[in-house]
């Protein structure tokens, strides 16, 4: 991979949760940390998320959920990912996340759960580490 | 006094030099880590009766009633004022298919639990959606009660008939975007059920613009939704004596990472925004602001500024309405509040969740001293998941009962009037309020301001910056950003008790709810229902009409929650948040 190309990522709210400050700070933070990000807004379903990540040709696909339908929204959006032939894209979830779910979404492919008290910067280093050479 | 004055401050000139600055010298210090004030800090200008005054009087700085007779830690009153007499809704709940919350009401009630219901709604109902639109998938009952029909309102109120029946009870209804067809369907269950109107006691969240900015489950663009507000305030004023015309949130503003300032100002700027809408409509100020509360402010774990906060809330308010509205009623200058301080559930950690109980117990004490009931929220899970456990209930009951029979802490109102410090911070923070209000009111006022996006903005910047604060070190969380070492115990806690809520019925509700509605939907009289929604569109379409008793016939025929918003989007649109 090209070092000198920009990691992109987007930042999307699946589902109908309206709580967005996780998102927003999250999308700010790995800006000034030097990725090129996108950040989709609310209301995203998971083709529209899907759709968006392959139409901006982003690296990672980070999900911010807070309203417990953290299981079925990421299901359906990995799967949605495999229907499309993107499932290279990285898969990171974040939000109110139970130990026992997170353990679950990784069994399903996500890289990665961030849960409330995580900094940008253990996410960056994350996402950095996984891009590096 | 102005020479008393000029002599204490020649002596804090001495002292700050005789004595504070070797202290520094010692400690190696280049400032002081702490400050004193004393009567120079109040302000030549500093007058009792003007500023504070007394309790329950303009202009309520001090509180907004003479006295409370505090019923603490009421079973199932999560922390919202409870008094003898009083007829007051609990704990916010609800979850699953409408049958599921029903009998958690009922089960509550073998508890000992007499409040009323104060209803969790889920997202697919907060947002206009059925329980089988593929927008609901995954989310049916999760963050609360699924609703589609009136049916599903008669099944949930089964739990409150007879002797607490709804004129006997108070309801609470988080709901914002459909909040009028929510409540269409409360006056069709009372109709049913033969209850008059003016009997009915509820308070609908109702508080539209805040969802733009912070909570997110709006429907319409702004200028509709004022149109819906507008509905509400009319019809209630006119019909339900006895209903709040809206619950104004500074809270979910400040959640969203608001300053205090902000949150001040903005809440302040929406309460104006909803008031013109009564001015507008050509009724008196002073009949319909009396019904207007709010549902909280935001908090934080600054102890002394949110005391501050709350006074300087109460004086604003007051001003608010006598100077810029003209109200000659001092009820319409009051600011209804359930619950004054509490630490901000985004100051509390899943890392040592106990800790939250340390943090909500900071927030009661504040919260009794601010002039509220000494409410110990959140329980100490709340970040831990939807719900509380019964364990967090019962000890966040405790520590109010605590706080107020054996710290005797509501014993005195407003203790801290006359401390030079919480005067002059209450002042500063009122006028920090007052500049950014006035900001507001020069683009136009809040719907302006939201339309433009500018507090939507402002509160992404300010969340930001804290955030920024925090990884540097600059603000700190016990146990997320200080206070890590290896030998700190990560104490964690069991939950034994079994959850109210069940985890089954939940993840059933969904498929339930489904079912209930194709059958509903089998059993109505469907070309009325189209009849209705006809009907409902061209009164839409016309601004000048009032929406609501055509909600109460649609929901009677059982027209669904989303038919009715599906005819609303066909009108005025959907909305579409600015870019930030």
């Amino acid at each position: 991979m090209n070092q000198d190309k920009k990691i992109r990522i987007l930042v999307a709210k699946p589902g109908l949760d309206g709580h967005d400050r996780g998102a927003k700070v999250v999308a700010f933070g790995l800006r000034d940390a030097g990725f090129e990000v996108v950040y989709t807004g609310l209301r995203q379903t998971p083709e529209m998320i899907v759709n968006a990540a392959i139409q901006e040709d982003v690296d990672v696909v980070g999900l911010s959920i807070l309203s417990g339908a953290h299981l079925s929204l990421t299901q359906r959006v990995i799967q949605s990912l495999k229907e499309k032939g993107a499932e290279d894209k990285m898969v990171i979830v974040g939000g109110i996340i139970s130990p026992t779910d997170a353990a679950k979404l990784k069994e399903t492919g996500v890289a990665e759960v961030f849960i409330p008290g995580t900094s940008i910067k253990t996410i960056a280093a994350f996402i950095k580490s996984k891009f590096s050479a | 006094m102005k020479e008393e004055l000029k002599k204490i401050e020649q002596e804090k000139n001495c002292w700050e030099e005789k004595t504070l600055k070797p202290a520094l010298e010692r400690f190696k210090l280049k400032e002081s880590p702490t400050q004193f004030y004393s009567p120079p800090d109040l302000g030549e200008g500093f007058n009792f009766l003007d500023q504070v005054g007394f309790p329950g009087q303009y202009p309520f700085t001090a509180g907004t009633y003479p006295t409370f007779p505090y019923l603490t830690g009421e079973r199932g009153s999560g922390g919202i004022a409870q008094a003898k007499g009083l007829v007051r809704a609990g704990r916010y709940s609800g979850y699953g298919a409408p049958e599921d919350t029903r009998d958690y009401y009922m089960h509550m009630k073998k508890l000992g639990a007499r409040t009323g219901p104060n209803i969790a709604f889920d997202l697919p109902t907060q947002c206009g959606y059925d329980s089988d639109s593929p927008m609901a998938n995954g989310e049916v009952g999760r963050v609360g009660v699924a609703v589609d029909t009136l049916r599903d309102m008669e099944v949930i109120f089964e739990a409150f008939s007879g002797e607490n029946d709804i004129d006997r009870t108070a309801s609470n209804f988080t709901i914002n975007a459909p909040a009028n067809i929510l409540m269409a369907m409360y006056l069709a269950l009372a109709e049913k059920r033969g209850i008059s109107w003016n009997k009915l006691r509820a308070t609908p969240q109702n508080d539209i613009l805040k969802e733009f900015v912070a909570r997110g489950t709006y429907i319409f663009p702004p200028r509709p939704s004022i149109r819906m507000f507008r509905d509400s305030l009319v019809f209630f004023t006119k019909h339900l004596p006895n209903v709040n015309i809206t619950s104004i949130g500074g809270y979910h503003i400040r959640e969203a990472g608001a300053t205090r300032e902000q949150d001040l100002a903005f809440s302040m700027s929406i309460g104006a925004a909803y008031l013109q809408e009564g001015v507008n409509a050509g009724l008196p100020v002073d009949s319909f602001a009396p019904h207007f509360s709010f549902n909280a402010f935001g908090g934080s774990m600054e102890f002394f500024k949110e005391i501050a906060f709350h006074r300087a809330a109460r004086r604003m308010w007051a001003k608010l309405l006598k100077e810029k509205f003209g109200a000659k009623n001092e009820r319409s200058m009051t600011l209804r509040v359930p619950l004054t301080v509490y630490p901000g559930n985004f100051n509390c950690t899943v890392q040592r969740p106990l800790n939250n109980l340390t943090r909500s117990v900071v927030g009661g004490i504040a919260a009794a001293m601010a002039g509220g009931p000494p409410g110990c929220y959140p329980p100490f899970d709340e970040p831990l998941g939807l719900g509380w456990s019964l364990e967090a209930i019962q000890l966040s009951e405790d520590a109010a009962r605590i706080l107020q029979h054996e710290a005797r802490l509501v014993d005195v109102v407003d203790p801290l009037a006359g401390s030079y410090y919480i005067e002059s911070l209450t002042t500063e923070i009122e006028n920090a309020a007052w500049a950014e209000f006035e900001k507001i009111q020069k683009m136009g006022g809040a719907v302006a301001a939201i339309e433009s996006g500018y507090m939507q903005r402002e509160v992404a910047k300010s969340a930001y910056e804290r955030q920024k604060k925090l990884e540097e070190g600059k603000e700190l969380i016990v146990g997320v950003n200080c206070y890590l070492g290896e030998h700190e115990l990560e104490v964690s806690t069991t939950r034994l008790v079994p959850h109210p809520y069940d985890p089954n019925r939940r993840d059933e509700a969904e498929r339930l709810q489904v079912a209930h509605l194709k059958e509903v939907k089998q059993r109505r009289d469907n070309k009325e229902v189209t009849r209705l929604c006809q009907e409902l569109k061209r009164a839409a379409e016309k601004e000048e009409v009032n929406l609501i008793p055509h909600f109460i016939e649609c929901v009677k025929a059982y027209v669904t929650l989303q038919e009715m918003c599906d005819v609303l989007r066909e009108v005025f649109g959907e909305y579409k948040p600015a870019a930030i």
